[in-house]
């Protein structure tokens, strides 16, 4: 883990976006006065939208994010009920790499009210240009809703997580992949699962497969069975851990390197494509 | 990837990422520094990440006795102080229980049998599978013994790598004696020929700034470089190591290997891809292109008595295990040209030294001036040809030094710098070069290590300077520790109306 350096923060209710702007430039000179950031390196921005429900979550993914994604941070939490307005907290923190420091910003803004229903024209003037734009939503969406199409529309990729979901919804999933590249974190933590499979090829076409494990994870590997053995394979059986027998033989589970939520966002933040493989496996859920 | 891989429906799409094949690796020179100080912690750092082969063990060789928990009590210690990853008692223990320690002579029957009787067990265990990465981190006259043995117990199943510590010889007729001894047992495919220098990020980082920009390359020529200046400076001295360096000298030490890489590395043309082969016959070109630089264009020096960092440190004539009235050189300036169509008069001035003023790696490409200023009064001497600095340590990255207005009235123009630091753009710490080349000979990839003929180009040319030195004896000492070298270094640049980068 890197050493935080530095950590400058602002708050103000009832701001506009000329006041973030401001204050983020009164930070960056306050601190390379104080000599503690020398240089901004930016690899992309990223918007988090997170429900109030999922704002701790949400920090500590991103307390492991900011170190290695040296980037602009987003974080817009909606309150329609409020009064409208937003309020932001602006956190400028340099964490050490070497001798010199990784910088990044994190702007948390409240929605209240109406400006809860246009975040995308709050998160436009905010995006670094030139730079690619993900989109990590917490929770399920409302496919249908405003706030969901309007930022998908700025992001050039969403990152979803269908373990948050109450269950996984493949036929909403699916008309979302014509208009967005979609990365979902409970598929990237069936990958070591998937390559353990593949390697008991070809015995396993013919086998009686048998799943057990937590929805999202489970039902996803199911579906990447189906559509790429193309053959049935059974209901999986609710468990903590994913377990897979074939003809009634466990499979010796994958070695799992410690892989926080941090890593496994950061990993998906450093591809752009459709993946083909994955929505193949959500078709076949469904 | 094979056909069978082909038809494997559930591999498509499927990153497998980096994993080599199951192998043993055994390690000749395991009791040594460089087994604790950087192979130790590169095997944990690449356990961690789980960049390991799926079987692997560790068998640690060489002549002072042991047992095996002596040597993983030894290895456990060594990566407690060394790695750049704080330790992690389940992944140490994942990696332990596949080493081995073999007490052995090469030269002596009974001990080789004894490393192939180990090697056979694991097979049976851990289901190695006859596949072998020796790492030879012995002294360059321990190699020759080592590479015929293991010939000559060449195991029926599996793959076989060599990885070769530098020096890799010390003249011309020792490499290619050594390179003949290696080309009769084994095919060049299985040899990896290590500098941890080309493991170095920004090194790698070289190569995709030129190839995967386009704006470039264009200008990566004579017509706009006015000339290149590469510094490899060490703050350090001989580190004890009197006796070896005696017979190294900087021009071994260093020239021979990390600079003449650099130089190649930033001469060369295109790749035609980014396989081994196509990326080491560029080099080699660049090599071949390169005139023995006359004796007037090469500057030698040996530091005396100085202060470095505020400290007063002896001379290097007064260091333990060397001779009182040495030549050897601790400091070699020189100006090289490549000659070919690309590079055709631009000079590359080149210095490495020890003990000079601080610790620093670069490769500086300093573009001709801009035809007709129209800033003429405003620009005076605060404005700099544009230069393009590539770090290689410390602090990989790289710069570029603009003109750009002072802020205010007027048209003052002023010299700033642009800089981009490798840890400030991307996620993880970089990775250490040797954690990169010991994944990378595992996975068969001999980008990063040098060919046979790399190696020869690279000593003929230092045979050629050094056969001249012969004639001629400078001075020496002739530059005080924690400068930067002899006075006769900036005449070198000097004659040609330039001076070496400031500091
Ligand atoms: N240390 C570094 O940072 C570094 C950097 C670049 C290159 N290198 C190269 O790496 C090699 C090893 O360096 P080192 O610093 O680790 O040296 P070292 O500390 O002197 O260790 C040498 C090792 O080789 C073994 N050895 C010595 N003579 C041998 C022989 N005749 N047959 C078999 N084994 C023998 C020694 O063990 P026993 O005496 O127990 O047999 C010891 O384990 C050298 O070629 C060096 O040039 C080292």
């Amino acid at each position: 883990m890197k050493t935080l350096l530095h950590h400058e923060t602002w708050t103000g209710t009832d701001v506009t976006i000329r006041d973030i702007e401001r204050e983020l430039q009164r930070l960056r000179s306050s601190s390379a006065a104080s000599g503690s950031m020398h240089l901004r390196t930016s690899v992309l921005t990223h918007i988090a939208w997170v429900p109030r429900e999922w704002r701790d979550a949400a920090e500590e993914t991103l307390q492991g994010l900011a170190e290695r994604h040296p980037s602009r941070t987003l974080i817009l939490t909606p309150e329609p009920t409020g009064a409208t307005g937003i309020d932001a907290e602006l956190a400028l923190r340099s964490f050490a790499a070497g001798q010199h420091a990784v910088y990044s910003e994190v702007i948390s803004l409240t929605l209240r009210g109406a400006t809860s229903l246009a975040p995308a024209s709050i998160a436009l003037p905010l995006l670094i240009s030139d730079l690619p734009v993900f989109l990590r939503w917490r929770g399920r969406p409302d496919f249908g809703g405003r706030q969901w199409r309007q930022l998908v529309g700025v992001a050039d990729r969403v990152v979803i997580d269908t373990s948050e979901w109450d269950e996984l919804r493949p036929n909403e999933l699916c008309r979302e992949f014509e208009k967005t590249a979609l990365s979902d974190i409970a598929w990237a933590r069936t990958v070591e699962w998937r390559r353990v499979l593949a390697g008991t090829w070809p015995e396993i076409r013919d086998q009686e497969i048998r799943l057990a494990g937590p929805p999202a994870e489970a039902e996803l590997l199911r579906g990447w069975l189906v559509a790429r053995l193309e053959r049935g394979v059974r209901a999986v059986a609710p468990a903590a851990e994913i377990s897979v027998t074939l003809d009634g033989v466990p499979v010796t589970a994958p070695t799992m390197f410690a892989v926080t939520s941090s890593d496994r966002l950061s990993a998906e933040l450093d591809r752009f494509a459709r993946d083909p493989i994955y929505e193949a496996a959500v078709r076949a859920t469904a | 990837m094979s056909a069978h891989a082909e038809e494997n429906p559930l591999l498509e799409g499927l990153d497998l990422g980096r994993r080599p094949e199951s192998c043993a690796l055994v390690i000749f020179g395991a009791s040594g520094d460089l087994t604790q100080r950087k192979l130790m912690p590169a095997l944990y750092s690449l356990a961690i990440r789980g960049l390991l082969p799926e079987h692997f063990v560790v068998i640690g060789a060489a002549r002072t006795p042991g047992t095996d928990d002596e040597f993983r009590a030894k290895m456990r210690e060594a990566i407690e102080k060394y790695a750049r990853d704080p330790f992690r008692e389940d992944v140490w223990e994942r990696l332990a229980s596949g080493m081995r320690y073999a007490a052995l002579d090469f030269s002596d029957e009974t001990s080789e049998n004894s490393l192939v009787r180990i090697l056979s067990t694991v097979d049976a265990e851990y289901g190695t599978q006859g596949n072998r990465v020796f790492y030879f981190a012995v002294p360059p006259n321990a190699i020759a013994t080592l590479v015929s043995e293991l010939a000559a117990r060449r195991a029926a199943e599996g793959w076989v790598r060599l990885i070769i510590e530098k020096p890799f010889g010390n003249d011309l007729a020792s490499a290619r004696s050594l390179n003949e001894l290696i080309a009769d047992r084994f095919s060049e495919r299985e040899v990896y020929r290590i500098d941890h220098y080309l493991g170095k990020e920004t090194v790698q980082n070289m190569l995709a700034l030129r190839f995967a920009n386009g704006i470039f390359e264009p200008i990566w020529n004579r017509q706009f470089v006015d000339h290149v200046q590469i510094t490899v400076a060490e703050s350090i001295g001989i580190e004890g190591r009197g006796s070896f360096y005696e017979h190294t000298g900087a021009i071994r030490d260093i020239f021979q290997n990390l600079l003449l890489q650099l130089v190649a590395i930033t001469a060369m043309e295109p790749p035609s891809d980014f396989t081994a082969d196509s990326v080491r016959n560029e080099k080699v070109k660049v090599l071949r292109s390169l005139q023995t630089p006359d004796p007037t264009s090469v500057v030698r020096g040996q530091y005396g008595r100085g202060f470095v960092e505020g400290i007063e440190v002896p001379g290097y004539r007064e260091e333990d295990g060397v001779d009182p009235a040495s030549m050897t050189d601790t400091y070699v300036a020189a100006k090289l040209y490549v000659d070919n169509w690309r590079w055709a008069d631009t000079p590359f001035y080149v210095r490495m030294g020890k003990r000079l003023g601080r610790r620093e790696t670069t490769v500086a490409i300093q573009f001709k001036r801009a035809p007709h200023p129209p800033f003429a009064e405003a620009t005076s001497d605060s404005l700099r040809p544009n230069v393009l600095l590539i770090h290689v340590q410390p602090d990989e990255g790289m710069s570029l030094a603009i003109g750009a207005k002072v802020p205010g009235q007027g048209m003052s123009i002023r010299t700033v710098h642009m800089d981009f630091l490798y840890g400030s753009a991307f996620r993880e710490g970089l990775p250490e070069a040797y954690e990169r080349l010991i994944l990378d000979a595992m996975l068969g990839d001999a980008t990063l290590f040098t060919r046979s003929d790399e190696i020869e180009e690279q000593w003929a040319l230092v045979d050629a300077i050094t056969s001249a030195w012969e004639r001629d004896r400078t001075a020496f000492p002739n530059y005080a520790a924690g400068t930067w070298g002899p006075p006769s270094a900036d005449e070198l640049l000097h004659r040609d109306g330039r001076s070496w980068r400031r500091h």
